[in-house]
């Protein structure tokens, strides 16, 4: 008879084999569920901003594919690839094959590996797609390769568009790089956009021409979708009938041809977006604010812009607006306070930074119904509100930003719409009463509005906030915001409109009157003698002057055309756009300016394609410990001590507070339970005694 | 009434072993000291790193914090579930219980969950202060709340089977610590590529695809793909299946 240890060995070394096989079993089976569930997959994107889901843009522009699209992808092997590139190729992959299911078919993905062969190699290098010097290295070796992730789109009828260096990070950024492609390689002829500008003469740097609105209008977004030609022509020639678009970047001494020029192209249906500015400053290297004169009529122009504007519904008032309300002079991102007006300060620990300082000059409309506020505007010194007033307020305000458009998406998403910089009040025109007065078949409506805290001059008392000696800075800025404190005190609560549109069929505002002539045409007038009629040279001419045919004046078009006003030109401008003034504290519009211009582009051609790419940008979500008003008007210095100790109340109540709790539970339990104890002994003690007393 | 493999899981003797450890958690001073530490150092870190003034209103910090803590804390949780059952000799009379092995593994396990559950709703402030100040991501924040959750289980699952192995707590807690790691270190590429330079990229590859961290940053970005919540159940299921199997083989044994 065995003993019983070995027994129980002998047992357990029964078991092993069996076990073992049906471990085996189990995990060969759950590693086959796994397997199939990594292939056939259902995700469900919870962010709120649907980060890692396909925009609508790319799935309507894989729908509308008419021919075959090839996607080459020129990658060169994921195991030869630097650890830190493995996570971007997986996105890439993963972006790629969801492109060709989305496809259904008509999107096919050839891969080519460049390192394999010294013909695709170089067919990659002709494309534009750059290889990078990679190092890699192992336990054993350090090497240098060439690693490859371009893409080249080939559309059937033979155009394509090629991605230089496809490493995204995430499924939003592998969008970002190829859908633009995308709808580049499906779009068969650029659209044409006419511009004009007038740009203003450099202070203190070389630029050819002044400062202009070249940036914008090079910007890849803008010029690889869209063919910008500049129509300003000397001679004032009518503008060609395939043109519908145009924009003028700041009008300034227009002249009466020119004039008549845009209003036969309203007449005849086109678009006109106007950047207009009633002021001109030049801000220079040292940020210092100069005023340059401009004036929106040309010397000896019969006719004025303005009224010409009001003819077909804008109400253009050539005055400054200034905007008070703390949450429209706020910068976008903190650390870019430089997007309006910063002035350079010291923190506690010695670090030279940039602060952000309200200029009521510099500010955008807020995504926010000013009819809410109805009631804090309408309240007196006493403290008391005004329901009179209330109710008119309420009559009268409206959202900053009222106009669903698409135009507005991707700003409405962080709460503001563009950043002006000394902008003007444009509107729709009303009679006297303020009631609208449109004309007959033109409808209209304002897209952007100031806060109720605003003003409207004439010109700026003071333009400059902090004055040009630093050791004055603090000390004028008090004064500049103080003065204008009291002058919106003095003021009535009104919204000004910083941008509107109108549209219908426009009569022309030169109806009735004669044609202005084009400066060739004028040339060829002898002084005395009667204008000829348009088109036909002047009989006598010493030397004949070659006028091209004009047609006649059309005074009513038969489609609809269409005028947008936008308050403020400087947002646009080279030097604001390009970021000149970041490091003296601003203004910089930069992105948040391009991509108002890109989209307006796309907006007044209809092509909403790009819209929900565009408007994937991510909402803000940046921390505010401190309110607008007490984190902003204050100095610097006493900001940064308060939002220090509110950080550390709010670090120390996080963590104190639920570990207090449960502590402090832990001490109710261990008091139970030793009363429990001590309860249960007595009563043991108690039965003892009771035991001994009965003995 | 047919004889369903899921509800008889949790069926009486699974919910009669959940309450009594359930109980023993909550009536034991010793689990809210062990419960105010790991949220003191989680939060203390967490709300360091994410209260601060223009940053992004984001939890990516507190669970970024969360798997190492994990690490340190849940070991230490699991630790004494078999183990101690095994030293003080009850692990006899529980087995002679009418109830099913894996009811006793399940009513463990799920104790042990709620357990975190709540440690984990404690951390609720922190997002609502987020909340209060900025915005939130809310869909992502609670699907990150789940995403720990899952990867917990995984790391409970694990610790359990070792606690089952020994009647040692201390070699149970060793075991899962560097079980727990090696798996941890497995979900960063950097790491497998150092660790297996020779080996081919598919290797490296299946190593990596072996780790829960892997999958838990891919639901923590706010993503829900059923192929993660496949892994974790096959995960937790195949090591609560060992677990399983040891007291069976351990009831065969004394029988």
């Amino acid at each position: 008879m065995k003993s019983q240890p070995t027994a129980c060995r002998a047992r357990a070394a029964g078991y092993v084999l069996p076990v073992a096989l049906h471990v085996l079993l189990v995990l060969l089976v759950l590693a086959q569920v796994v397997y199939l569930a990594s292939r056939y997959r259902l995700r469900i994107d919870l962010t709120a901003d649907q980060e890692a889901t396909t925009t609508a843009s790319t799935r309507g522009l894989l729908d509308r594919l008419g021919s075959r699209l090839v996607l080459e992808a020129y990658f060169s092997p994921k195991e030869d690839l630097p650890v830190q590139w493995r996570a971007a190729r997986e996105v890439a992959d993963n972006f790629l094959d969801e492109l060709v299911q989305l496809g259904a078919g008509k999107v096919v993905l050839r891969r080519f590996d460049p390192n394999a062969d010294k013909d695709t190699a170089d067919k990659a290098r002709r494309l534009g797609i750059e290889a990078q010097d990679l190092r890699s290295s192992s336990a054993t070796s350090l090497s240098v390769d060439l690693h490859w992730q371009g893409v080249r789109l080939l559309l059937g009828n033979g155009k394509q568009e090629v991605v230089s260096m496809f490493v995204p990070t995430s499924p939003a950024m592998a969008e970002a790089l190829l859908t633009p492609k995308l709808k580049e390689v499906m779009t068969a002829k650029r659209p044409r956009v006419g511009f004009m500008e007038w740009p203003a003469p450099a202070i203190g740097r070389q630029q050819p021409g002044g400062v202009g609105w070249q940036f914008v209008r090079g910007l890849d977004a803008v010029k690889r979708r869209y063919d910008l030609q500049n129509f300003k022509d000397v001679d004032g020639a009518l503008l060609p009938d395939d043109l519908d678009k145009l924009v003028l970047f700041r009008p300034n001494e227009l002249t009466d041809r020119q004039k008549y020029v845009i209003d036969q192209f309203l007449v005849r249906g086109g678009t006109l977006v106007v950047f207009a500015d009633a002021a001109e400053y030049a801000i220079g290297p040292q940020r210092l604010f100069t005023s340059i004169p401009l004036a929106i009529d040309a010397n000896g122009s019969q006719q004025q812009f303005v009224r010409q504007l009001e003819h077909y519904g804008i109400e253009w008032r050539p005055l400054l607006v200034a905007d008070l309300a703390p949450p429209a002079m706020r910068a976008a991102s903190a650390s870019a306070p430089f997007e309006y007006f910063a002035v350079p300060a010291t923190t506690t620990t010695g670090v030279r930074t940039l602060v952000g300082k309200n200029y009521p000059y510099f500010f955008h409309a807020c995504n926010h119904d000013w009819r809410d506020d109805a009631d804090e505007l309408a309240r007196g010194v006493d403290g008391k509100v005004d329901a009179a007033l209330a109710a008119q307020y309420r009559e009268a305000f409206a959202p900053g930003m009222p106009a669903d458009d698409f135009l507005f998406r991707a700003y409405k998403k962080i709460d503001r719409g563009p950043g002006f910089y000394w902008p003007t009040s444009v509107g729709l025109r009303h009679r006297a009463g303020g009631k609208l007065d449109l004309p007959s078949g033109v409808e209209g409506r304002v897209l952007l509005w100031s806060s109720p805290l605003s003003l409207v001059e004439t010109a700026p008392q003071r333009v400059d906030p902090i004055g040009r000696d630093p050791l004055q800075y603090s000390h004028e800025y008090e004064r500049f915001l103080r003065s204008m404190a009291e002058r919106l005190a003095a003021a009535q609560r009104v919204q000004v409109p910083l941008m509107a549109e109108v549209r219908g069929r426009f009569v022309s505002y030169f109806a009735g009157m004669e044609r202005p002539l084009r400066p060739s045409e004028a040339a060829a007038v002898k002084p005395g003698e009667a204008a000829p009629s348009p088109g036909v040279p002047p009989p006598d001419a010493p030397q004949p002057t070659v006028i091209a045919e004009e047609r006649a004046m059309l005074v009513e078009g038969e489609r609809a055309g269409r005028v947008i006003i936008v308050g403020d030109s400087t947002f646009l401008r080279d030097d604001v756009i390009r970021g000149d003034y970041a490091q003296v504290g601003g203004p910089v519009s930069g992105n948040i300016g391009s991509t108002f211009f890109a989209n307006l582009l796309d907006w007044i051609s209809d092509d909403a394609d790009l819209v929900e790419l565009q408007s994937h940008a991510p909402t803000d979500r940046k921390l505010t410990l401190l309110d607008a008003r007490s984190g902003r008007s204050a100095d610097p210095l006493e900001v940064e001590q308060r939002l220090r100790s509110k950080t550390a109340v709010l670090v120390a109540v996080n963590v104190v507070a639920p570990c207090g709790a449960l502590l402090l539970a832990g001490l109710v339990v261990w008091f139970v339970r030793r009363n429990q104890k001590r309860e249960f002994l007595l009563s043991l003690d108690r039965v003892t005694r009771a035991a001994e007393v009965a003995r | 009434m047919p004889d369903v493999p899921v509800l008889d899981l949790v069926g009486s003797g699974a919910r009669v072993v959940f309450r009594r450890e359930l109980k023993a958690y909550f009536l034991s001073p010793i689990a809210y000291v062990f419960g105010a530490l790991f949220l003191a150092v989680l939060l203390w870190q967490a709300a360091a790193a994410t209260i601060v003034d223009g940053a992004p209103a984001s939890m990516q910090p507190f669970f970024a914090y969360l798997p190492w803590l994990f690490l340190l804390f849940l070991p230490g949780l699991t630790m004494r579930l078999w183990a101690e059952e095994r030293k003080l000799g009850t692990i006899e009379l529980l087995l002679t219980f009418p109830v099913e092995a894996r009811q006793v593994v399940m009513g463990k396990f799920l104790a042990v969950m709620v357990f975190l559950g709540c440690m984990l709703l404690l951390t609720l402030g922190l997002p609502l202060t987020l909340g209060a100040y900025g915005r939130l991501d809310w869909p992502a924040t609670l699907g990150s709340y789940l995403a720990s959750l899952l990867y917990a289980s995984s790391y409970v699952a694990v610790g359990m089977f070792w606690s089952s192995m020994t009647r040692d707590q201390i070699i149970a807690l060793l075991a899962s610590i560097v079980s727990l790691a090696l798996l941890f270190l497995l979900g960063v590429p950097q790491i497998v590529e150092g660790m297996f330079a020779g080996a081919p990229a598919w290797l490296q590859d299946l190593l990596n695809g072996l780790s829960p961290y892997k999958y838990f940053q891919s639901i923590a970005r706010g993503v829900f793909d059923t192929r993660d919540f496949v892994y974790f159940a096959c995960f937790c299921g195949f090591f609560l299946y060992a677990n399983t199997l040891v007291l069976q083989v351990r009831r065969q044994q004394k029988g």
